[in-house]
This record gives C-alpha cells, sequence and structure tokens, in this order.
C-alpha cells in the first residue's frame, strides 16, 4: 500500500529540496531573528485584529466571532496530519493560513501575503508557545484511500453507526445529536457538532482526505476526538475509517451554487405537506443567510447560514418548501445549558444576550406592491414607504401570521385574509420543514400582492434559532431574491423554430440557386443547369429550364407579379 | 507552406481571421491583457461586443471592396462553394447546419427566460452637499478628516482598527476585498476597498458622508433598498468614523483625493 | 481527610441517553463530586510540595488506571508520575472520548467507542490536569501529575498513605475539585510513621 503523507498539494519533493537549500545556506535551522521581525511586522498589520497583540486570541474582533479566533499560547490547532495532542507541522498550518478555514471568519491568505510573508508569519505564530522550543512534530503516515464504490459507502454508514459518531453528529449528520447541547471546546466556549450534510462548512476542507485527517487526528482544541487508537486497538481498520469519510463525503454535495432566482415548477397539485415525495423531486434552490449586523442589535453569530427553498405552483396555488438544520425545536430545555454558555461567550456590541430560550422563527417577505418597478421594500423587512408583505412562522406555538412589516420586528398583522395562507412544519433528525401555500390571487387583492405566472417576483427570508436566543432582530437575514412562477409554453416558442428554419432552408437553397444559374448563363450554358447540390448532375428538366429561362430572361423579369399566372398565355 | 501562405494571402480568409481575431479581442482580449501591465479592465458586456463587432464587419467588406480584383478574389471561395460540384458536400453541410442553427436561435429567443429583475447599482453616487450626523449639521465640500490635525496617524489608525474589526470586518473582510465572512449574503457585495476604484479615487469627505449614511442614506438611483451598508451614525460618534477611514487608507495602502487636486483637475478642464 | 458538618448533596445525573449506564444504578446515577462517609472525606489528591531531596526518581512501570464504568470514571482522582504509563479504559458497551486538557504539558482526545484500554503518558508535572468526556458533558476526572512518588489519593473511608519518604520536614497540599487546597506540615523520622489529618468542612 502507497501511503501518502502530509498535504496533497504541498509535494514531499519540493518540500525536501527546499530543506536541502535551506540546510545548505544557513548552519543554524532555526529562523533567524531578522524572520521573526518581518513575521512580527506581518503579523501585527493582518492578525491582530482577531488573534490579538500576544496571540491569546482576544483581538478586537474576538467577542463577534464563534468559533473564536485561535488563542496561539497553548499551541492546539484543530487541522494537523500529527497525532491527538501533537503540535501541527508547519506544513498543517501553512495550509490554514492558506485557505483559510471555511465556515469561520478566518480567511486565505495565499492572495495577500507573499510566501516569504506567510512563512515568516507562520514563524512569529509559533512564537508565541513555548511548545514548540522541542523537537518538530511528526505527521502520521495515511494510508492511501480505497476506491469509492457504493459498497464502501454503505460499509462507512454502517462503521458511522458502530463508531456512534451519530451521539454528537446526528442519526442524519446535522450536528443534532444527543450530546450536542453540552459541548464546549478548550476554552469554555460553547461549540456545535459539525453539521455533516454542510461540507463547505468543514473547518479543514469538505475533500475525503480533509475528512479523514479531521477523524484519524482528531480536531485538537474542540470535542472531536481521534479515531487513531480505534485503529490500533484493531476495532476497525484503516479502510473501514477511509469508509467513514467516504461516507461523510456522500452525505452532501460540495458548495452549492446560488442563484438569483428560485423557480417555481409547474405541476397539476400543489402537495399538502412538507414531507410530500414531490418535494423530493423539486428543484432545490440554496440561499445563504447571514447575521443580522445592519440595524441594532446586530447579531455577528448567527445559528443558521443557509436554508434549502423549493417552490411548485399549479396555476392556483404557489407552495414554498423550506428546509434548514436546526439542532432543536425550540425552546428545549436540553439546550438551556448551551444558551447560557452562549449569553456569557457571545458579548455584543449592542447588549448582552438575555439566556432565554424563544421558539424558532422563520421569515418570509415580498413586496406588498408589485407594481414599483426596479424599487423594492428595503430588503430588512420594508420601511414606511414600501412596506413588505410578510409571513411570519413560528414553532412554539406553531403559528403562521400574515401581514405587513416596515421594518425589523415592525409588524403588523393582518393584509387581507390570513386564512389564504395555510402551512404546515415538521421537525426531524436535526431539520425544519416548513410548508407555505397560498393562493396565486389573493382574496383581498389591494392588501396582498398577486402572484402571476412568467415574471420575477422579488422574495427575502429570515430565519431564528431560539435555543440561540435569537429573535426577529438578531436573527439571520438573506438579500432580496427572486421567484418565478412557470408559465404554460406558448405555441409560438415551437412554432418560431420551424418557420425561422423553414425561411432559412428556402433562403439558401434560393441563394445557390441563383448562382448557379448565374454562373450557367455566362459561362458553361449548355452543361451547367444542374442540381443545387451537384452541379455536374445535372438533370435534363433544369438544363432545359435554364435554357428556356436564358431564351427569354428579360421578358419573365418584366412580368409584374399580379399577372404571373396570365403570362403562360402570352404568345409562345 | 505555400500553402499556409496562400491562405493568408487570399482576402477572403483574411476577413474571416480578422473578425475571428476581433472578436477574441473584443470579448476576452479587453478584459484579460490590460491587467496583464498593470491597467485594471473588465469585461465588455455581450451587447458593446456585438456592436464593435458590426463595426469590425464594415470596416472589414470596406477593405476587401477597396478595389475590384480583391473584391472578386474575396468573392471566389464565396461563390465556389455555392456552384462548384466538388463543393457540393460543404454547400449541402450548410444549408442543414445553417437553418438549424438559425432555428435553434430562434427558439432560444422565444422560450421563456428566468432573469432576475433588472437592478442597478451606482457606484459613486453624487453626495449631497451637507448632511446632518448625530443632530450636528456638517458641510461635505471641502471637508478634511479633522483628525489629520490633531493626534498621531498611528493613533487613529490604531482606533480606526478596532473599529473596523468590531463593525465592518463581517463584510468588507480581512483583506479589504469586501469578501468577509457574510459578504456572500447580501446583494450587491459590500465594496473592496482594494480595489482601485472604491477609495482610491474618493476624498475622505465622501467616504464619511458613506459610512455615516450608509445604504439608507443612498439616492434612489443607489437602490438603498437593497444595499446592506448600515448607517454607522447610530453606532459610531463622528470620532470613531473619521478614525476607520484613517485605517482603511493605511490597510489598503491608498491615498485618500484631496480637495485641492480635484479643484486643480477641475479648474485645469478635464476630469 | 475529615469532613466536618453536613456535605452538600451530590447532582443527580440525567443519563437517559445512555440506558445501559443508568442499568448500573439502582438508585440512579449521582455526580460523586463530594464523596463524604462517615465523616470521611474521599477523592482529595495529596501530594508533598516541598522538603524532598532532589531527584530524579524512579518512574514507575506499573500504570496508573482509570476506567470509565456507568459513564462515570473510576477512579474520579488519580495521580501519575510523569512518564508512568497512564492507562485508559473503557468498560462501557458504547462510545467514550476521554479528553485531556492540561495546562502545562500536551493534551490528547481519543475515541473509545466500545471496550478498549489505551495508554498514554504526561510529560510535564501538573496539579490537576482535567479529564472530560464531550459525549456525555457530565463525566469529569482530575489526573494529578507529579515528578516525584510521593502523592495519594483519599480512599472512600477519607484515608491515604505516603511511603518511602526519607527522614525530613515536608509540606503537604490537599487538593479537593471542589473544596480546594489545605496545606500541612509534617516531620518524617527514619523508619517512622506520622499522621496527618486534613480538616475540610461544609463552614470552611
Amino acid at each position: 500500500m502507497s501511503r501518502v503523507v502530509g498535504w496533497k498539494e504541498g509535494t514531499m519533493e519540493t518540500g525536501l529540496i527546499a530543506l536541502v537549500m535551506v540546510l545548505a545556506i544557513i548552519p543554524s535551522f532555526h529562523l533567524s531573528a531578522q524572520d521573526i521581525e518581518r513575521g512580527k511586522a506581518v503579523y501585527e498589520k493582518w492578525c491582530t485584529g482577531c488573534h490579538g497583540d500576544t496571540g491569546a486570541g482576544d483581538g478586537d474582533a474576538a467577542a463577534y466571532m464563534l468559533p473564536r479566533p485561535r488563542d496561539f499560547r497553548r499551541a492546539v490547532y484543530q487541522i494537523r496530519t500529527t497525532a491527538s495532542g501533537e503540535l501541527p507541522t508547519d506544513d498543517d498550518i501553512r495550509h490554514v493560513v492558506d485557505q483559510g478555514m471555511p465556515g469561520t471568519a478566518m480567511t486565505g491568505w495565499k492572495s495577500r501575503l507573499t510566501s516569504g510573508d506567510r512563512d515568516a508569519v507562520i514563524a512569529y505564530i509559533k512564537s508565541f508557545s513555548r511548545f514548540f522550543d522541542g523537537a518538530p512534530p511528526q505527521s502520521v503516515d495515511f494510508p492511501s484511500a480505497p476506491r469509492i464504490s457504493d459498497d464502501g459507502i454503505a460499509e462507512g454508514a454502517r462503521i458511522y453507526g458502530e463508531l456512534e459518531c451519530f451521539k454528537c453528529h446526528g442519526d442524519r449528520g446535522r450536528g443534532d445529536g444527543t450530546s450536542a447541547p453540552t459541548m464546549s471546546d478548550d476554552w469554555d466556549f460553547p461549540i456545535r457538532p459539525t453539521d455533516l450534510t454542510r461540507p463547505w462548512t468543514f473547518n479543514g476542507g469538505a475533500e475525503v482526505e480533509d475528512i479523514y485527517r479531521a477523524i484519524r487526528t482528531g480536531l485538537d482544541g474542540t470535542p472531536m476526538p481521534s479515531f487513531s487508537d480505534v485503529i490500533d486497538a484493531e476495532i476497525i481498520t484503516d479502510e473501514q475509517l477511509w469508509r467513514v469519510a467516504q461516507y461523510v463525503h456522500s452525505l452532501a454535495p460540495g458548495r452549492p451554487r446560488v442563484r438569483e432566482v428560485i423557480r417555481a415548477g409547474r405541476t397539476a397539485r400543489v402537495p399538502d405537506d412538507p414531507t410530500d415525495s414531490a418535494w423530493v423531486e423539486a428543484e432545490a434552490f440554496y440561499v445563504p443567510l447571514v447575521g443580522q449586523i445592519i440595524v441594532s442589535p446586530r447579531w455577528f453569530t448567527p445559528a443558521v447560514d443557509g436554508i434549502w427553498v423549493r417552490a411548485l405552483h399549479d396555476g392556483e396555488r404557489l407552495a414554498l418548501h423550506i428546509a434548514w438544520s436546526d439542532p432543536s425545536a425550540s425552546p428545549d430545555p436540553l439546550w438551556q445549558e448551551w444558551i447560557e454558555l452562549l449569553a456569557t461567550t457571545v458579548t455584543d456590541a449592542d447588549g448582552a444576550l438575555e439566556p432565554v430560550q424563544g421558539p424558532d422563527r422563520f421569515t418570509i417577505q415580498f413586496p406588498a406592491r408589485l407594481s414599483d418597478g426596479m424599487a423594492r421594500p428595503y430588503f430588512l423587512g420594508g420601511d414606511r414607504r414600501r412596506p413588505a408583505y410578510t409571513w411570519r412562522w413560528r414553532s412554539s406555538p406553531d403559528q403562521l401570521e400574515v401581514g405587513t412589516s416596515t421594518g425589523l420586528g415592525q409588524f403588523v398583522a393582518g393584509a387581507g385574509a390570513a386564512s389564504d395562507v395555510a402551512h404546515q412544519a415538521v421537525f426531524a433528525d436535526g431539520q425544519w420543514q416548513l410548508q407555505v401555500t397560498r393562493t396565486l390571487i389573493p382574496r383581498d387583492t389591494s392588501a396582498a400582492p398577486t402572484f402571476a405566472e412568467g415574471v420575477a417576483i422579488p422574495i427575502a427570508f429570515r430565519a431564528a434559532d431560539g435555543s440561540s436566543g435569537e429573535t426577529h432582530v438578531r436573527g439571520s437575514v438573506s438579500a432580496w431574491y427572486a421567484i418565478y412562477l412557470d408559465a404554460p409554453i406558448s405555441a409560438t416558442v415551437f412554432v418560431m423554430p420551424v418557420v425561422a428554419t423553414l425561411v432559412t432552408a428556402g433562403f439558401g437553397l434560393l441563394v445557390v440557386w441563383r448562382a448557379q444559374r448565374r454562373e450557367g448563363t455566362r459561362r458553361f450554358l449548355p452543361e451547367a443547369t444542374c442540381d443545387i447540390f451537384s452541379s455536374s448532375r445535372c438533370s435534363d428538366s433544369w438544363h432545359a429550364a435554364a435554357a428556356k429561362l436564358a431564351h427569354r430572361p428579360a421578358t419573365r423579369m418584366l412580368v409584374p407579379l399580379s399577372s404571373r399566372s396570365a403570362a403562360p398565355r402570352s404568345p409562345a | 507552406m505555400p500553402k499556409l501562405r496562400e491562405i493568408l494571402g487570399h482576402p477572403f480568409w483574411q476577413a474571416v481571421a480578422l473578425l475571428v481575431a476581433a472578436y477574441l479581442l473584443f470579448k476576452w482580449g479587453i478584459a484579460v491583457l490590460p491587467p496583464l501591465v498593470g491597467f485594471p479592465s473588465a469585461p465588455v458586456p455581450q451587447s458593446v461586443v456585438l456592436q464593435y463587432m458590426l463595426t469590425a464587419l464594415v470596416g472589414i467588406l470596406i477593405y476587401v471592396s477597396y478595389n475590384e480584383a480583391r473584391w472578386r478574389r474575396f468573392k471566389e471561395p464565396i461563390n465556389a462553394t455555392l456552384v462548384d460540384a466538388n463543393k457540393r458536400w460543404l454547400r449541402a453541410t450548410l444549408l442543414v447546419l445553417v437553418p438549424a442553427l438559425v432555428g435553434f436561435v430562434a427558439y432560444d429567443q422565444s422560450r421563456p427566460k428566468v432573469s432576475a429583475p433588472l437592478q442597478l447599482r451606482s457606484i459613486h453616487p453624487a453626495p449631497p452637499g451637507q448632511i446632518t450626523v448625530r443632530g450636528r449639521t456638517i458641510r461635505l465640500a471641502g471637508l478634511e478628516n479633522p483628525l489629520r490635525s490633531r493626534g498621531t496617524i498611528e493613533e487613529h489608525s490604531r482606533e480606526g482598527r478596532r473599529v473596523y474589526y468590531q463593525n465592518c470586518l463581517p463584510c468588507h473582510g480581512d483583506l479589504l476585498d469586501g469578501k468577509g465572512h457574510f459578504a456572500h449574503g447580501f446583494s450587491p457585495t459590500p465594496l473592496a476597498f482594494d480595489d482601485a476604484g472604491t477609495i482610491a479615487q474618493l476624498t475622505e469627505s465622501f467616504v464619511f458622508w458613506r459610512i455615516a449614511k450608509g445604504g439608507p442614506g443612498l439616492p434612489r438611483e443607489g437602490a438603498p433598498w437593497n444595499s446592506a451598508m448600515p448607517a454607522w451614525e447610530d453606532f459610531l460618534t463622528e470620532d470613531e468614523i473619521w478614525s476607520v477611514i484613517i485605517f482603511l487608507y493605511e490597510q489598503s495602502g491608498w491615498e485618500p483625493r484631496r480637495w485641492e487636486v480635484e479643484e486643480r483637475a477641475e479648474g485645469a478642464g478635464h476630469e | 481527610m475529615t469532613f466536618d458538618g453536613t456535605p452538600p448533596a451530590n447532582p443527580a445525573i440525567d443519563m437517559t441517553e445512555e440506558p445501559e449506564c443508568v442499568a448500573k444504578y439502582a438508585d440512579g446515577p449521582v455526580d460523586p463530586v463530594v464523596v463524604v462517609n462517615d465523616g470521611m472525606l474521599a477523592n482529595v489528591f495529596i501530594r508533598v510540595t516541598a522538603g524532598l531531596p532532589a531527584g530524579p526518581y524512579p518512574i514507575p512501570s506499573q500504570p496508573a488506571t482509570i476506567d470509565q464504568n456507568g459513564c462515570l470514571y473510576t477512579p474520579r482522582v488519580l495521580g501519575v508520575m510523569v512518564g508512568q504509563p497512564f492507562e485508559i479504559t473503557n468498560s462501557d458497551p458504547l462510545l467514550h472520548n476521554i479528553k485531556a486538557v492540561p495546562s502545562e504539558s500536551r493534551g490528547f482526545n481519543i475515541s473509545q467507542p466500545r471496550a478498549m484500554t489505551t495508554t498514554r503518558t504526561f510529560k510535564t508535572p501538573e496539579v490537576m490536569v482535567p479529564l472530560e468526556c464531550n459525549v456525555h458533558g457530565w463525566m469529569n476526572a482530575y489526573v494529578g501529575v507529579t515528578d516525584h512518588p510521593y502523592f495519594a489519593t483519599s480512599a472512600e473511608d477519607g484515608s491515604f498513605a505516603i511511603t518511602g519518604l526519607p527522614a525530613g520536614t515536608y509540606t503537604i497540599e490537599a487538593w479537593h475539585e471542589t473544596l480546594g487546597k489545605r496545606m500541612m506540615e509534617a516531620e518524617v523520622v527514619e523508619g517512622g510513621t506520622v499522621s496527618v489529618t486534613f480538616v475540610y468542612g461544609s463552614t470552611t
């Protein structure tokens, strides 16, 4: 079995050559004071805002982030090719500095800092901890992955259950396991088990190798343990661990493409509830949500950072299906510990978080008037001049309000008969599924907009997790998107292309025919009246016709169109 | 390579080559080439490419028809395709392909299209003459950053860094590239300050106006209903705003436009 | 090791998510934070902090052991010498992870999805290194890591013994996870035994 060591993109060969060169140039392998100075300058310009002057992870922005920026003093690093509890290699740190950490505020620096600057800043980061004074750490040898197969993924699913990964990550991988509400990291900050259905938020990357590495060496500083000892104890084989990684990788596609227009396909009859199998068939549109950081009180650590929207209509009613991951149907007493820890961790500028759980919430908004042209209501719930027609759902008690909003939390129920709008919400396996249905034409067309087919209707979304203390204002929001109700396809769509094809073909034949006739008339008249595809295979009839035309071209040209039918009867 | 030379010397093939080259230039060259020598550029919209192509076509036609001999040579391959016996397969293929293509384009044009409603974004909307920030009326024309005439730049920049990291980071990002960890959730996406076309083109007073009044303070053509930029006067003091402006210029390395430069430019009658 | 007064009540643990563990407790699982039997306090870590001759001391090859049984650690408090094998066993038929969070040396976080034993060592002295299980948030244990063999943990009856000390005057420190530290001086004579009593109480 061949072995893969370290990072895929950093090849061993170049690493070795670089090492040999460095050893040849400088007698001491340690970084010079000059490098540390350079690293310090880079660090102070670009890193202190989050990681702090002393590397304690307490920069100006730290309290506005979850997960918090890394505290370099303890030298505890999540993303490593080394064993649990070991220091990371320089390549490990380099990988995170270059690529950033998806799902967190840590950005990739490859585009901004030169390679030398990044090396220098890594040396400086390491200087915050005395642990790096010892011998350099060694990467664990990872055997290469078995080929991905359906059987292998099924095996991975089985091992996922056997290793009890679901205790934290949940049966369907949505991070809703029984121990999820109690989790904190090494700094006693609250932490969520990774939602495995959202690989674009995996801190160490979403490739099978990244997942394998996370399981194999663990994510130090977090509750995620290393499974190396489980292989050593021969409870599972290394290949089976790869199978788990492949299974996790199979749970969800990569980062979804965000499309501005959500299409509501036309169907015979819209489904009645969110678990209807028709929804599985319907196209899903991913809409990213981010913290509401525009009006007070702002919210920098949103619980819901994306939703899947599906839409169907049957010419009478429009049905929206919204699905999003949420580990709890709030309020949930099991999550009280979580919100209390969150309240002591997230100390936002705009007031403390009350450790009181509310219901989960979801809001869908449209412009109250669709006739305003390009102008829309303010995307955060509208304003006085242009209100938003709004559907507000809450989980407990399960209720959907219909009304008009003139800003976040500025909501007046009404906007026509609420009975126009039906809803049903289902919570299962760490996921809410909400279906909202309304007739295309509201009962009161003056109070609520009409959903017309074939036009893009602005739509926006907001979500709140009650167990994280979120509300109508402190929650996550989306920009304006649009929903488009597919219209029946008109006959012109099919007739037009046929007509265009025929006309063009006819015109083409005419051009060829004329060219050949002209050529024939001028140069090779006797044998040149030929079929349009081959001037050598001249047919008798064409020959004859051409000859005839050659004898009386002028008369033919002079015959007026209206009297053409009479022409044959004139002297011949 | 006499064959190649013959082709290159032929006006028909010259015209074809020119058209292809023009298309490549308009479609990609304009966007890709200037940055190679350090000038900013952007892709050309498809409609403009079509206009350019039309102009190019007219030019090429004038060239090939300028003298009679060239015009005749230009027409030869076309005529041959229409008439010659040995080109009958090419002729047949064209007679099938061209109508099919036209049919497809017609279908593509007439089928229902799903496109987002049109949105405009004015990059640098005209600022008002004066604004009222936290109850104080400030005249923008000629306004300079008051912090530059007191204290040290280091100290203001440090304070600005705090303000930036606690407020602006989620959208405008560590790299000032408008790609913070929340940026993907907003439309229009946050401005990139490292770009040569944003703060590098503006006076500090303009930046002050945009920060203090945010999206809600945009004129109508700026689509204020879409902008996620908060009205920072609700969160920050005047000095905090001025300090974050200093930080933006220090961190990005740009120089703000100065009023005297602006006036001189206007006086000289350009820009 | 004595405890005066009424010991605080230990909190019950909601262990319903692990029926196999609940089954091991007739009266329902309780978190044994303060264990007092007849006025005697268990789970106190006692070690000599001053007066010892300069080391190094031989490192025992016999491992110090901790077991995860019934979703609790046994023992809850123990000592181990730097370099001494530290054996972690899972006797439960379910997943535990055992995470050591020291500040002086490197920690570890190991998964034990079923009955198995893992061995680790600590490289730097530290009193105490917390151990935790993140699958079961209620599971806590404490390991006293020392660079000498003169330490002990008070048993269920509050007794403890530190043996083999050469003659001399020593400072002895007791540590309890919630009741804090106590300090005492003791003079040991060649071949003799000295009794030391630490007093904790609900009033202190």
